[in-house]
């Protein structure tokens, strides 16, 4: 049989696989409850809450841009393993709080965190919109990882539009009729198949290139000193960029509003255990990484579009692999992409539904309401599907630039927690001039203040507005204040 | 231990070796020699710094004066 056959019949039996894990999870609980849909009734274990949280982290970036950064750019990839491994340990402290919030106002959504909190809608909404924006965004990125990777691991049998859809089909399916459970028991099984994965033949690829890992990093060494550091000569990076790139990072990294939802949908002490055993998931990214650097001086970079190619590339044409590994590596590609794209789905409806429609039409039964969840689920896949296959630039500009301002909602969320001088006058005014100098700085500028990254300075600024406004604006002391403080 | 006490000793536990990894402090180890274990300095460094970061809240994890409140909520 011809390797790109063999391919094909793993990566669908694979789907297959996921489809029936998703569909399964959801079975048997309570199919009308708002609750159970929204935070599976705020009762997640460790286990399927671990693998959650992992499958938001390992996404098509982590399987493709990975080894692609490692590769083309050396020591700055490093960045990945020390944000995953710290990104999370804030969560210890502000989790807990953050959930106890949720339960108190049954909350399901970063949204409504901040509308109750500063008893401003305008609030709620804009935070809403941005996050669906944001979401699509990231959406966009795991659909085309999807289609990238059926595409070549077929050889370029399966056109691009159809890989997209029957991945994400799936995970549409199964994130509307499950909820937030199927998404979760769905990552359990496709987070433990990309970790093997991505070890077995992480190790393999590096032991055929090089002999061993110390045979590959002295021959770097060696020749290009400068690729194994940062802000040296023959470096790729520079100190400020890297620096600020790892801040940028670990503070977006919980501004996410899907991890609002999973802190609703656990209790304090699973969220304390999660943050416990996640530093095994940054060291997952480990083989990834010496997939890139094992391409090093192998493969010229004439020969590839982009250095996200680097893995399925070596795989199918620099090294003479069975097809069957093929199909591995695209099962796990595919694992490690749709099992960021239904939290993300599932998410951006949550934000959509329960913090926009729900803010502007107050009259609506939580029945109503579950019933716009699930057919929301359908549109926003299929807005991320369309924006992916005929996305025009314009478009892809402005979903970047709300992706950016993720990272801008940092201020209005720890004020919300620890600061009772924050207004929403404050928290508007600072969340809108820091989203826009990032998008700024991001998009329009060809570069930044000394390299610093641009939602580092839409930070400091956004901080600096938000005092100062908040300051001006004093309001009364609340209940909801007092109750987000003492939680 | 009070919940203070406990939240201060955890965010300088991990506060320390997050500035140990980016810059000034990582200039300590910004070297691609010598090769430990098969990995440049650099990435020998990072890692194990993360394992010790791992280490050192796991332990404290033992002592999170919260553990009283939540038996059995899980």
């Amino acid at each position: 049989m011809e390797h790109w056959l063999i391919a094909l019949i793993i990566m669908i039996g694979y789907l297959v696989i996921a489809l029936v894990v998703g569909v399964w999870a959801g079975k048997g609980q309570d199919s009308s409850s708002l609750d159970e849909f929204a935070v599976a009734g705020g009762k997640l274990g460790l286990i399927v809450m671990w693998f959650l949280m992992g499958g938001a982290v390992f996404s098509a970036f982590s399987f493709l841009g990975a080894p692609g950064w490692a590769y083309e750019k050396g020591a700055p990839a490093f960045y990945i393993i020390i944000y995953t491994a710290f990104a999370i340990l804030p969560w210890y402290i502000i989790g807990p709080k953050i959930s106890k919030i949720g339960k108190k106002f049954n909350l399901y959504t970063l949204s409504s965190f901040f509308r109750i909190r500063y008893r401003s809608k305008t609030l709620g909404i804009i935070v809403g919109l941005l996050a669906l924006l944001a979401s699509i965004q990231y959406l966009a990125t795991q659909l085309t990882g999807m289609a990238h990777i059926f595409n070549i691991m077929t050889e370029g049998r399966i056109p691009f539009w159809l890989g997209a859809l029957l991945a994400y089909g799936i995970v549409v399916v199964y994130v509307a009729t499950g909820g937030l459970r199927a998404a979760a028991w769905s990552d359990v099984f496709q987070g433990l198949l990309m970790i093997i994965i991505s070890w077995v033949v992480g190790i393999a690829i590096v032991n055929q290139l090089h002999d061993s890992v110390g045979v590959m990093f002295t021959n770097i060494a060696t020749e290009n000193p400068g690729f194994l550091q940062i802000g040296k000569e023959g470096s790729t990076m520079g100190t400020i960029p890297f620096t600020t790139t790892i801040l940028v990072s670990v503070i977006g990294f919980l501004m996410w509003p899907h991890l609002f939802t999973k802190s609703y949908a656990s209790s304090p002490k699973v969220i304390k255990k999660t943050v416990l055993v996640y530093p095994i998931f940054a060291l997952f990214l480990i083989p990834l990484l010496l997939v890139g650097f094992a391409a090093k001086g192998i493969v010229d970079a004439n020969l590839i579009d982009s250095a996200d190619q680097i893995l399925p590339f070596l795989i199918t044409t620099v090294m003479n692999l069975p097809g069957w590994v093929y199909g591995l590596v695209g099962a796990g590609a595919l694992a490690a992409a749709m099992s960021s794209a239904d939290a993300i789905t599932h998410n951006a409806t949550l934000e959509t539904t329960d913090g926009v429609i729900r803010t502007i039409f107050k009259d609506l039964s939580d029945k109503t309401v579950l019933k716009i969840m699930r057919i929301g689920v359908f549109v926003i896949g299929g807005l991320a599907y369309i924006i992916t296959i005929f996305g025009g630039q314009g478009l892809i500009v402005l979903l970047l630039g709300a992706y950016g301002a993720i990272v801008q909602f940092a201020p209005g969320v720890y004020s919300a927690l620890y600061w009772r001088g924050a207004t929403a006058k404050g928290v508007i005014s600072g969340l809108v001039v820091g989203a826009i100098l990032n998008f700024y700085f991001q998009l329009v500028a060809d570069s930044t203040p000394f390299g610093i990254h641009a939602g580092i300075i839409g930070l400091i600024v956004n901080v600096i507005i938000m005092i100062i406004v908040s300051l001006l604006t004093k309001s009364e002391r609340s209940e909801e204040e007092d109750t987000y403080i003492r939680s | 231990m009070s919940k203070k006490k406990f939240n201060t000793i955890y965010i300088m536990i991990v506060t320390v070796p997050f500035l140990l990894l980016i810059f000034p402090l990582f200039e300590l180890a910004n070297r691609a020699t010598p090769i430990i274990m098969g990995l440049p300095f650099s990435f020998f460094y990072i890692i194990l710094l993360i394992l010790l970061t791992f280490l050192g809240v796991l332990i404290l994890y033992r002592f999170d004066p919260d553990h009283k409140l939540e038996e059995g909520d899980e």
